[in-house]
């Protein structure tokens, strides 16, 4: 009891600099979103509830939120199933293992922003690779169907290495003698994989999950560089309207609900993840 | 858990600027008697040498005044919010700011510029030219000097058209039809690109063919946006793609420099854009070199050609600690010989009327003498305090009306009424 005690002046400098860089930010962006601010008329007023009543009526609003679930529920599946894939294979014992695995790792090693400049080539009309290759001409970031799922792919390139590489961890741990066992007793593949594999690599797959959920819900530098939230909006989330209301039109008090929205639906995917975590770690 | 979130760093980022503002001021204070200016401003294109000698100038001329020049990051919008973060913080680190033309009526309306009226007497605004001295005023006054001017211009293929026996058009029907002509001959060659994307650049571009068509965004202070010419305009935009085929669809993803890089290919007939990009045409190497004209932008029947006014403005900060000596760097940086200085080493055109009839600078840019009738009749953006949200309702409308989502009617009626709402609070 006595050794645990003497710890907390060590972990309170710690505990201080959190409080000062996160804790008193997000409380601040909590009492702003309860006020009409609008720098430009030095307007600075309580008005409750009045900026989340707005919300409910802006279409824009809407809008955003349902790119941003669009955009996280697709992203994140294709990603943990390609991910899965990549995990199984990079699992097996072959030649230039290390190579390949280093070799997986560059889309997420390269900074979003270049990789989303990159991608915007790819994506041209005129001098893209990807209508060179199909020979076709389709104005993939222009096009109100195609722009979120362009974006949507880049992320996927992006960020399946990460998931790769989580889940090879986690294929690392499973002991070999449960799945000679059960080659002994007659397993199949299938079998192995569905009975002994999955169940024993779900609680990292809930950390993936979590971790790609919730990067993907707040997705902003990606889509921003590659599409400015256009063409009408149809690429435009959560993050990209709460940084145009906050930075560019300067309505602070919106802008900041726009924030608190983002961080509760986090916060509850986070809750959720966590409570599947903890019953799968029984 | 603790997951950091983007807000969180960026106010942290917010309060950075204030805690190094604090140790600055400091120094300052300890040091010599000298005045020291900041003056931030966005990249200066070119050789930097050749703008630092300018404020060498300013040093000589006025003695114990150093001036420290800083570059912000190329992006307009981050200009535009750090001013915003630093001006908010009542920050006095930096003296003069140049801004963009649309910045102007909003921080004048926040409080954040010096009334400049006294720099420029009422006699002394006709110097300047009309767009950018209105873009400057606000309640009647000058909060900034125009320092150098941008309108939009139309490029064309000299060659090309001169082939086919045709001259520059003059109405937007007469870019298609000559366009169509052209471009059924000559394979891959574009008709006539523009900047389509979500963005700023396409509240520029849409402008034009509105103006150019007797519309409007705003009357007395009141949207009028959604009328029969604006519905026109916009449609005829849509047109160009879909139905005349001489704009291709790739503009719905272009800003200034994809269409310039296409245009500078020989790969287009005309291009709407900048008068940047006539310097870098004419370099050695160039494919179109000597084969490009400018001309002022076509209009619609019975109505004049308008371009979208852009460049930038000097200002002083409100709370600098040193305005009048500031106001001495502004008073310089837009003087006739700054001016011409800027026009020969850098390719800045002057904001100043006088200086497009200097027989040197005719000389050394004969191309100037192009620009000056496009210039005189560039208009700027809804002068409003109000136009920067003004700008975030029409640009997703506009794209939507060009990509299909909704018609130019469906598209400028929304934009009408949201813009009726922002300006019916808090008035």
């Amino acid at each position: 009891m006595k050794a645990r005690n003497n710890g907390t002046p060590f972990v309170l400098p710690a505990l201080v600099l959190l409080s000062l860089i996160t804790v008193y930010p997000a409380v601040y962006v909590f009492y702003l979103s309860f006020q009409r601010r609008l720098l430009i008329f030095d307007l600075s007023k309580y008005v409750g509830l009045d900026n989340y009543l707005f919300l409910l009526g802006d279409k824009r609003f809407w809008n955003a939120l349902g790119n941003t679930f669009y955009f996280t529920l697709i992203s994140v599946s294709l990603e943990l199933v390609l991910g899965l894939g990549f995990a199984l294979l990079l699992h097996r014992t072959f030649k230039l293992k290390g190579l390949v695995r280093a070799v997986v790792m560059i889309p997420w090693i390269i900074p979003t922003v270049v990789s989303a400049k990159l991608w915007e080539w790819i994506y041209n009309t005129d001098f893209g690779i990807l209508n060179y290759l199909l020979g076709l001409k389709v104005n993939w970031l222009g096009s109100p169907f195609w722009a979120l799922n362009c974006a949507i792919a880049m992320d996927v390139w992006k960020t399946t290495p990460f998931v790769a590489i989580l889940l090879t961890a986690g294929l690392q741990i499973i002991p070999e003698e449960v799945i000679q066992a059960a080659k002994i007793d007659g397993a199949g593949t299938w079998q192995i994989f569905k009975r002994i594999t999955l169940p024993l690599l779900k609680p990292v797959i809930l950390v993936v999950l979590i971790f790609r959920t919730l990067d993907a819900f707040r997705v902003f530098d990606a889509v921003y560089v590659l599409t400015g939230g256009g063409p009408a909006n149809t690429t435009e989330t959560l993050s990209i309207y709460a940084y145009k209301v906050l930075f560019q039109t300067l309505q602070f008090g919106y802008g900041s609900a726009l924030s608190v929205i983002v961080f509760l639906c986090v916060g509850f995917f986070s809750l959720v993840y966590l409570k599947f975590l903890r019953k799968s770690n029984l | 858990m603790s997951i950091p979130r983007p807000k969180n760093i960026i106010l942290f980022f917010c309060f950075l600027p204030l805690l190094l503002g604090c140790g600055q001021k400091d120094q300052k204070a300890q040091k010599t008697q000298t005045v020291h200016l900041v003056f931030k401003h966005g990249k200066i294109a070119g050789d930097p040498v050749l703008f630092r000698n300018l404020l060498d100038k300013f040093e000589t001329d006025h003695p114990g005044i150093k001036v420290k020049d800083e570059t912000l990051p190329a992006s307009t919008d981050e200009q535009h919010q750090f001013y915003v973060i630093n001006l908010e913080g009542k920050s006095s680190d930096f003296d003069v700011l140049s801004m963009d033309v649309i910045w102007v009526p909003e921080f004048a309306r926040a409080g954040w510029l010096r009334d400049l009226h006294h720099l420029v007497p009422e006699k002394e605004r006709t110097a300047f030219f009309s767009g950018p001295m209105e873009a400057v005023t606000f309640e009647g006054k000058p909060y900034a000097v125009p320092w150098y001017i941008d309108a939009g211009v139309l490029y064309y293929r000299k060659d090309l058209l001169q082939k086919y026996g045709f001259l520059p058009p003059t109405t937007w029907a007469e870019l298609v039809s000559t366009a169509q002509t052209i471009t059924a001959e000559e394979k891959g060659l574009y008709g006539f690109i523009w900047q389509g994307k979500q963005y700023e650049g396409l509240v520029c571009n849409v402008l034009e063919y509105m103006w150019s068509n007797g519309g409007e965004v705003m009357r007395e202070g009141k949207p009028v946006l959604f009328s029969p010419e604006n519905i026109y305009a916009l449609n005829f935009m849509k047109d160009l793609i879909i139905k005349y085929k001489v704009t291709p669809p790739l503009v719905t993803t272009a800003i200034e420099e994809p269409t310039r890089h296409i245009f500078g290919n020989g790969q287009a007939l005309f291009m709407r854009n900048w008068p940047y990009a006539w310097n870098i045409f004419q370099r050695e190497g160039s494919p179109v070199k000597d084969k490009v004209g400018i001309s002022t932008l076509p209009s619609f029947p019975t109505h004049e050609s308008a371009s979208t006014l852009g460049g930038w403005q000097l200002g002083v900060n409100r709370f600098s600690k040193n305005p009048q000596v500031a106001e001495k760097l502004v008073l310089f940086l837009t003087s006739p010989e700054s001016q011409k200085t800027l026009a020969l080493n850098i390719g800045y055109k002057p904001s100043r009327q006088s200086l497009y009839l200097d027989e040197e600078l005719i000389r050394e840019q004969p191309f100037i003498a192009e620009l000056t009738d496009v210039l005189r009749k560039a208009r700027p953006r809804p002068v409003s305090p109000y136009y920067l949200m003004i700008s975030q309702i029409i640009q997703p409308e506009f794209s939507a009306a060009l990509s299909g989502i909704k018609t130019a009617e469906e598209a400028l009626r929304s934009a009408q009424q949201q813009i009726e709402f922002i300006l019916k609070v808090d008035r």
